[in-house]
């Protein structure tokens, strides 16, 4: 029961947080950021709390099923982009990007329709290795979406010559390019191993035949996307608007891979 | 009477034109020879000369009004080589207090809120200190300036937001490449306006290039900005090597055109470009502005931004007037009982040693008293002491620094036989322990 109760008291939390962090980005208000952490803080706290009472009463892994593992992939996601606010105060705002994602994975795990656990037949032992990677991969990807988001923002500001608050409050938009290529950087090669593991587990499924899936076929689309951003801004210098136009992209796109598989459930792979 | 007088004469960028404040500035060691002189040629006993481009102004201490006024007055005029009386603003007292606070928090100044003014008063306070010219009331006056200088810059936003082109082209330029530090910076064209902008980016660590007509030109500004010069011939390469661009030539067309940017952009392989032209006529087609990764600012975005900057400042002002008028009540409070102490001070003297003379009289007449008990005589005496003088130095107190008061004291001190010695008089008695404003005797 307490188990219901830790996972309301977290997205409640994290709503909190995510109207706080707006409300700091669009009105500078007073002490905001500061607030908006903490909240964040304790929906960090009480999230980890959620995921070690449900391993321990209700005995189910992370691998489990999608649930879990958007679960784990939320709390990811929070823990990187507070490391990286770390090192710089202005990328606090960015909060106001990640916390309504960081939402609404969190609430996509308690989505209950379409699929269950992975069943014993389909369990593989590249299972925790698909899982783990992508979530890490999207944690990256999905910090890299905040940074071009608050980039095109920044961008449209300098360039509609509106320097109030708003350009005030967000980073430079050098240090938003550099964050979201590192983060892609990051990002692709876990992606990479991602697909791969879901497409050998995919073929090891049917008994090696290969029939390209809505997932499988929005996972290589994102697959592509990324890898044409990190093509063009390591070999062609690309930077700026079309990079971070090319991440909110590729973000986007893993984004209907996740919702595909969670409302056709394994059925989508095959 | 009143030694505790504060007086300021002066003229600033309100009241008089710049070409006679120009005539009247005085810098550096100079200021310290001029408080001289006025100390000297008027006998007066504190002097603080505070001059800047945009004002002069001679604030006097302990001293009688009408003559100071017209000293500092003669001073000035005598440095002008013309009359000045026109030009010039005398307040006393309490407004003289607040006007020295206001100056230094920056609510008097052309821009308001700009910093420099408080070193400038820093300035001109150690060179008023080191020619031994300042006394008490101004010493006291001017730290209490500071503090509430530094008061109104944290507790306001009055200080802050940019309000000068250059340094609002600094504010962009970090908005655009977060750091400065190692960008290269390009002067196209050697315009005073570029020069300020070029000197404020290079203080914040980038590298500078000027391109100019005359190469003469160039290389001169390339000296004193610490950059290197180049001919006009290489004005497309340097952009396209450049972080930051500013444009101030005198060039009746445009000098960087979308046609000259077009290779430039290119070459510059999608890096962002801050492109500013403060020039006017403008110096750069504004087609270039909608170029990918070209931020395009002219002079009057820059300027729109300073007066919108200029107006929160202006609104925040009211917020630091409030600071002000509660630190000239509390300064005034201590000024006042400044004027009032020696004469409390003679009072109580008086009166308890009076009492206290009474007692040794009669003591030797009384027999067996004990340690104990004289203890407790000397205690009544105080208690007497208090008692009897409670309802006068309350009076003097309630009514002090007015016409009333001044007649009060006159008496006060006639009625208790007060010798003239103890009259309170220049330099002022108040000692510096009492420092606090706030808790100045009331």
């Amino acid at each position: 029961m307490w188990v219901t109760a830790l996972f309301g008291l977290t997205a409640a939390l994290y709503a909190i947080a995510a109207g706080l962090y707006v409300l700091f980005l669009a009105r500078g208000t007073e002490g905001g950021a500061t607030w908006a952490a903490r909240v964040l803080g304790g929906a960090v706290a009480s999230h980890g709390a959620f995921l070690v009472s449900n391993w321990a009463v209700l005995g189910t892994v992370p691998t489990a099923d999608i649930h879990q593992a958007l679960a784990v992939l939320s709390l990811v996601l929070v823990l990187v982009f507070l490391l990286t606010a770390r090192s710089q105060d202005r990328l606090h705002v960015l909060g106001a990007f990640i916390t309504p994602v960081t939402l609404l994975l969190f609430l996509g795990a308690a989505f209950r329709r379409g699929v269950g656990p992975v069943p014993e037949g389909v369990k593989s032992a590249l299972l925790p290795v698909h899982v783990g990677v992508n979530v890490l991969g999207l944690a990256a990807f999905a910090l890299a979406a905040a940074a071009a988001l608050a980039y095109l923002l920044q961008e449209r500001q300098l360039r509609q010559k509106r320097l109030g608050g708003l350009m005030q409050r967000l980073p430079a938009l050098d240090v938003l390019d550099t964050l979201g290529l590192r983060s892609v950087l990051v990002g692709f090669p876990l992606l990479t191993v991602g697909v791969v593991t879901g497409t050998i587990w995919a073929v090891q499924l049917h008994h090696g035949g290969f029939g390209l899936s809505a997932a499988q076929g929005f996972g290589l689309l994102s697959w592509l996307l990324f890898a044409g951003v990190l093509l063009l801004r390591v070999a062609a210098g690309w930077r700026g608007r079309k990079a971070a136009i090319g991440t909110v992209l590729g973000f986007l796109s893993t984004m209907v891979v996740l919702v595909g598989y969670m409302l056709r459930g394994t059925e989508g792979l095959g | 009477m009143s030694s505790n007088d504060l007086l300021v004469v002066g003229m600033s960028h309100r009241t008089s034109p710049v070409a006679l404040r120009e005539r009247l500035a005085v810098e550096g060691k100079a200021l310290e020879a001029s408080v001289r002189e006025i100390h000297d040629s008027a006998l007066l006993p504190e002097v603080l000369l505070l001059s800047t481009c945009n004002r002069v102004e001679v604030y006097v201490g302990g001293e009688d009004r009408e003559r100071t006024a017209s000293a500092v007055a003669q001073w000035l005029e005598g440095r002008a080589g013309e009359r000045v009386s026109d030009y010039l603003y005398v307040h006393h007292g309490e407004e003289a207090v607040r006007h020295a606070f206001r100056v230094a928090a920056s609510l008097d100044s052309m821009v308001v809120g700009e910093p420099q003014i408080l070193g400038q008063v820093k300035e001109a306070y150690f060179a008023s200190k080191s020619t031994g010219s300042l006394g008490t009331l101004l010493d006291r006056c001017f730290s209490t300036a500071f503090a509430v200088a530094k008061k109104v810059r944290s507790e306001t936003t009055i200080a802050e937001g940019s309000v000068s082109v250059s340094s609002i082209a600094g504010d962009l330029a970090k908005k655009i490449f977060g750091n400065l530090d190692g960008r290269r910076v390009l002067l196209v064209g050697a315009g005073e306006m570029g020069e300020a902008a070029g000197k404020h980016l290079r203080k914040a660590g980038a590298s500078l290039f000027v391109v100019n007509r005359s190469p003469e030109k160039a290389e001169a500004l390339a000296r004193e900005l610490d950059g290197q010069a180049r001919g006009l011939e290489a004005l497309s390469t340097e952009l396209a090597q450049a972080d930051v661009a500013i444009a101030s030539t005198s060039s009746p067309r445009f000098v960087i055109t979308p046609e000259l940017m077009k290779p430039v952009i290119k070459a510059r392989r999608h890096r962002p470009l801050f492109l500013i032209d403060i020039a006017v006529p403008r110096d750069v087609d504004p087609r270039v502005g909608e170029m990918d990764n070209v931020f395009l600012y002219d002079v009057d975005d820059l300027e729109q931004v300073a007066q919108e900057n200029l107006d929160a400042r202006r609104r925040e002002a009211d917020a630091a007037e409030r600071i002000v008028t509660l630190e000239v009540a509390a300064f005034e409070r201590w000024r006042r009982s400044g004027v009032l102490k020696p004469t409390i001070v003679a009072l109580r003297q008086k009166v308890r040693g009076t009492l206290a003379a009474e007692l040794e009289r009669t003591l030797p007449r009384l027999s067996g008293v004990t340690e104990r008990e004289r203890r407790s005589l000397d205690k009544m005496i105080d208690a007497m002491t208090n008692k009897l003088l409670h309802r006068t130095i309350s009076e003097l107190k309630a009514h002090a620094d007015t016409p009333e008061g001044e007649a009060l004291l006159r008496h006060a001190r006639l009625l208790y036989e007060l010798e003239e010695g103890s009259e309170p008089s220049a330099p002022n008695p108040v000692v510096r322990k009492n420092l606090s404003p706030a808790k100045g005797e009331s």
